[in-house]
C-alpha cells in the first residue's frame, strides 16, 4: 500500500482525539460524576496510532522526526498525550483527559494543515546530527509539558470557580482537590522548564563554527529566551512570592497560549528553523 | 413456614416507644434462645438499633399464628402492656424478604441510603449464627441481603454523597485539600453543629483542632473531647495564620470576620487556600470575604442545599433499587431450576409471596 503513509496513520490518531474531544463534551455536560475509562481508552488508542505514525516517519528518515512544523506539532501532541496517559492512571486525575482532548485534537488538526510537511530534503540550515535532534526533541518535549500544565491549569480554574460560586458540580464531580491540581500544574511546569533549559543549553554547541548565525538576530532564539524567562518568572512568582493558585493557573494557560499562537510565525521568521 | 419479619421502626413508632423494645447487645443470645425454646421459631435473628427493633424468624407455625405469637413475645419480653402508639408491622414470604433487602440497603433507614445499618445487620446475623440460631433459610436470606446491598451500592447512587451538614463540610474540605491531616482546623463557638462538623473532619484524618469559645471552660472541655487545644476567644486571630479550615458558630449578633480583617490574615497565611464554614445564624462571616483569592466561604444554607441535592439524587434512585430488590427476591422465591425439575414449589422455607 504505497499510498498509505504515516500521515494517514496520524490522521486516524487525530480522528480518535476528535472523538475523545466530542465525548469530553458529554462528560462535561454530565458533570464528570463517574470515573470514566472510555475517554482514557480512546486517547490511548489515538496515542498508539500516533506512535506508529511517528515510528514510520522516523524509520523513513532514519532519525528523530523533528524537521518541520508538522513533525514538531505531532511531537508536542504526542508528549501531551503520553504524559496524560501516565498521570491519568490515577483515577482522580483521569478527567484531565477530558480537558486535554480538545487541545490535543486542535494541535493535531493544525499539524495536518497543508504546507506544514514539506518533503525532507536534508538541506537544513544547521547540519542534521544527533545534537540537533536532541535539541529539537528536548524543546518539543518541554512544550508538551507546558501544554499539559496549561490543561491542568484550566481544570484548576474550572474546579476553583465551581467551589467559589458554590456550584453543585464542585462536590459532585470526580475531580482531584485543587491543591493537588496546583501541584500537578507546578510539577509539569518545572519539568517543561528543565527540558527547555536543557534544549536551549545545546544552542552554543549547535552554532559552533557557524558565524553566519547570531543568537541576537534570530527571532526564534529571542523568542525562545522570552519563553524561558516567562516560565521562570511564573515559577519564581509562585514559589517565592506565594502567588495565588488562580493567578498561577491563569499564568500557565496564558503562557502556553502565547507559545502556541506565536510558534508558527516565529519559525517562519527564523533563518535557523527554515526547512 | 416462610420467613417472617415483625418489628417496629422510626416509620411506625416514636423513640419513646422504640426505646422500650430495644434489646441490649448482651441480652440477644438469651432472647434468641427463649424464642426457640418457646417453639416460636426454628431460626431467628434479632436486629436492635436506635431506629428499629425487628425479629426475622423461620417457624413451624402458620404465618398468621407465628406473627401473633412473635408480637406477644416482644411485648412479654420487654414487659410492655401494649401502650397506645405501638405500631408493629409484620411481613411474610416475599414481602419479608424484600423488607430485609431494603433494610440492608438503607432504603428503610431514617437517612436514606445510609450504610451503618448494613454493619448493624451483619452484626445481628453474626450473633445469631455464632449461637447457632440460624439455619438454611435465614443463612440464605441474609447472605443474599448482603449481596443485594453490595450490588445496589455499586450499581446505583443510593449511597452517594453527603446528606448531613458535617459530612458536606468534610466533602468540601476534601475538594480543597488532598489530605486533611496536614490542614489545621479551628472551631469558633462550641455549639452542637460545629462539634459534629469537627468530629466529621476528625473522622476523615484531621487531627490538629483548635477550639475557641466565649466561655473558655466550654472551649477547654470540647478541645479535650476532640483531642485538640483551647484558644482564648480574644486570641483566635493570632492562631489564624496556622489554620486552613475554620468552622464558626458563635451566637454573636454581628460578623466576627470581615474582609478588612481577613485580608492581612490571608497575607500572613501566604495565600494558602482557606475553607470557611459559617454555620451561625446570624452569620459570623461577612459574605464579601468570598471575593478574596483562595477563600472559600460556605454558610449553613449552602451546606444544606448540597445535602438536600444529594438526598434528592438518592430519592431518584429508589425506583432502581426497588427494581433490583424485586428481581433478586423474585429469583430467590422461584424454584432453583424450574426448567429442570418442572416443579413450581418455592425454595424450602422461603414460602410463596404474600398477597
Amino acid at each position: 500500500m504505497s499510498w498509505w503513509t504515516d500521515r494517514h496513520v496520524f490522521l486516524l490518531a487525530v480522528i480518535a482525539y476528535g472523538l475523545s474531544a466530542v465525548y469530553s463534551l458529554f462528560l462535561w455536560r454530565k458533570g464528570f460524576r463517574k470515573d470514566d475509562y472510555i475517554n482514557y481508552g480512546v486517547l490511548l488508542a489515538g496515542m498508539i496510532l500516533q506512535t506508529k505514525a511517528m515510528f514510520m516517519r522516523g524509520l523513513t528518515l532514519k532519525e528523530c522526526p523533528v524537521h518541520n512544523l508538522y513533525e514538531a506539532m505531532t511531537f508536542v501532541d504526542w508528549t501531551i498525550v503520553a504524559v496524560y496517559l501516565v498521570i491519568g492512571l490515577w483515577p482522580p486525575v483521569r478527567y484531565l483527559g477530558a480537558f486535554a482532548a480538545p487541545v490535543i485534537f486542535a494541535i493535531g488538526v493544525f499539524a495536518l494543515m497543508p504546507g506544514l510537511d514539506p518533503a525532507h530534503t536534508g538541506l537544513t540550515p544547521l547540519a542534521a546530527n544527533d545534537l540537533v535532534s536532541l535539541h529539537a526533541a528536548l524543546t518539543l518535549l518541554s512544550y508538551g509539558a507546558f501544554g499539559l500544565s496549561s490543561v491542568a491549569g484550566v481544570m484548576y480554574l474550572s474546579q476553583e470557580h465551581d467551589l467559589k460560586f458554590h456550584k453543585l458540580r464542585a462536590v459532585f464531580a470526580v475531580m482531584p482537590p485543587i491543591d493537588r491540581l496546583e501541584k500537578i500544574t507546578s510539577r509539569l511546569l518545572w519539568a517543561g522548564f528543565v527540558l527547555l533549559t536543557a534544549g536551549l543549553a545545546l544552542i552554543p554547541f549547535l552554532l559552533k563554527g557557524r558565524p553566519e548565525f547570531h543568537v541576537a538576530s534570530d527571532p526564534k532564539m529571542i523568542w525562545s529566551a522570552l519563553v524561558w524567562c516567562l516560565y521562570l518568572a511564573l515559577l519564581v512568582l509562585h514559589g517565592r512570592f506565594a502567588q495565588s493558585g488562580r493567578k498561577f493557573a491563569w499564568g500557565a494557560v496564558a503562557s502556553f497560549a502565547f507559545v502556541v499562537l506565536t510558534f508558527w510565525g516565529v519559525n517562519l521568521l527564523s533563518p535557523t528553523h527554515k526547512f | 413456614m416462610p420467613l417472617v419479619v415483625i418489628g417496629l421502626s422510626h416509620h411506625s413508632s416514636p423513640v419513646t416507644v422504640r426505646e422500650r423494645f430495644a434489646f441490649a447487645e448482651a441480652a440477644l443470645p438469651g432472647a434468641l434462645q427463649e424464642l426457640r425454646d418457646a417453639g416460636l421459631a426454628r431460626e431467628a435473628v434479632i436486629l436492635s438499633t436506635c431506629n428499629r427493633v425487628e425479629i426475622y424468624a423461620e417457624s413451624d407455625l402458620p404465618e398468621g399464628q407465628a406473627i401473633t405469637r412473635l408480637r406477644q413475645f416482644l411485648l412479654d419480653y420487654h414487659k410492655v402492656q401494649e401502650p397506645p402508639g405501638v405500631e408493629m408491622y409484620a411481613r411474610g414470604g416475599r414481602q419479608g424478604l424484600e423488607h430485609l433487602f431494603k433494610v440492608a440497603c438503607g432504603l428503610d433507614s431514617m437517612v436514606l441510603g445510609e450504610t451503618e445499618i448494613l454493619g448493624q445487620l451483619k452484626k445481628a446475623y453474626e450473633t445469631s449464627l455464632r449461637h447457632r440460631h440460624t439455619g438454611g433459610v435465614l443463612n440464605k436470606a441474609f447472605q443474599k441481603a448482603f449481596h443485594v446491598a453490595k450490588k445496589i451500592r455499586t450499581e446505583t447512587n443510593i449511597q452517594r454523597g453527603s446528606v448531613s451538614v458535617g459530612s458536606v463540610a468534610v466533602e468540601l474540605a476534601e475538594r480543597l485539600f488532598s489530605t486533611l491531616s496536614e490542614h489545621p482546623v479551628m472551631v469558633i463557638g462550641a455549639g452542637e453543629t460545629s462539634e459534629k462538623t469537627a468530629r466529621a473532619l476528625l473522622s476523615r484524618g484531621a487531627h490538629s483542632i483548635l477550639v475557641s469559645n466565649r466561655s473558655h471552660e466550654r472551649a477547654v472541655e470540647l478541645a479535650r473531647e476532640l483531642d485538640g487545644r483551647a484558644v482564648s476567644f480574644d486570641d483566635w486571630a493570632a492562631e489564624f495564620p496556622r489554620i486552613d479550615i475554620l468552622i464558626s458558630s458563635t451566637s454573636a449578633p454581628h460578623c466576627i470576620l470581615d474582609r478588612a480583617r481577613l485580608e492581612p490574615l490571608m497575607k500572613a497565611r501566604k495565600n494558602r487556600p482557606l475553607l470557611l464554614i459559617d454555620i451561625a445564624v446570624p452569620r459570623d462571616i461577612d459574605p464579601s470575604v468570598n471575593f478574596l483569592d483562595n477563600v472559600y466561604l460556605y454558610n449553613i444554607d449552602d451546606l444544606q442545599a448540597i445535602a438536600g441535592d444529594y438526598l434528592r439524587q438518592r430519592r431518584e434512585e429508589i425506583a432502581r433499587c426497588e427494581a433490583i430488590i424485586a428481581e433478586k427476591a423474585g429469583a430467590m422465591m422461584r424454584p432453583a431450576s424450574s426448567s429442570q425439575a418442572g416443579a413450581a414449589a418455592p425454595l424450602p422455607g422461603l414460602g410463596k409471596a404474600s398477597a
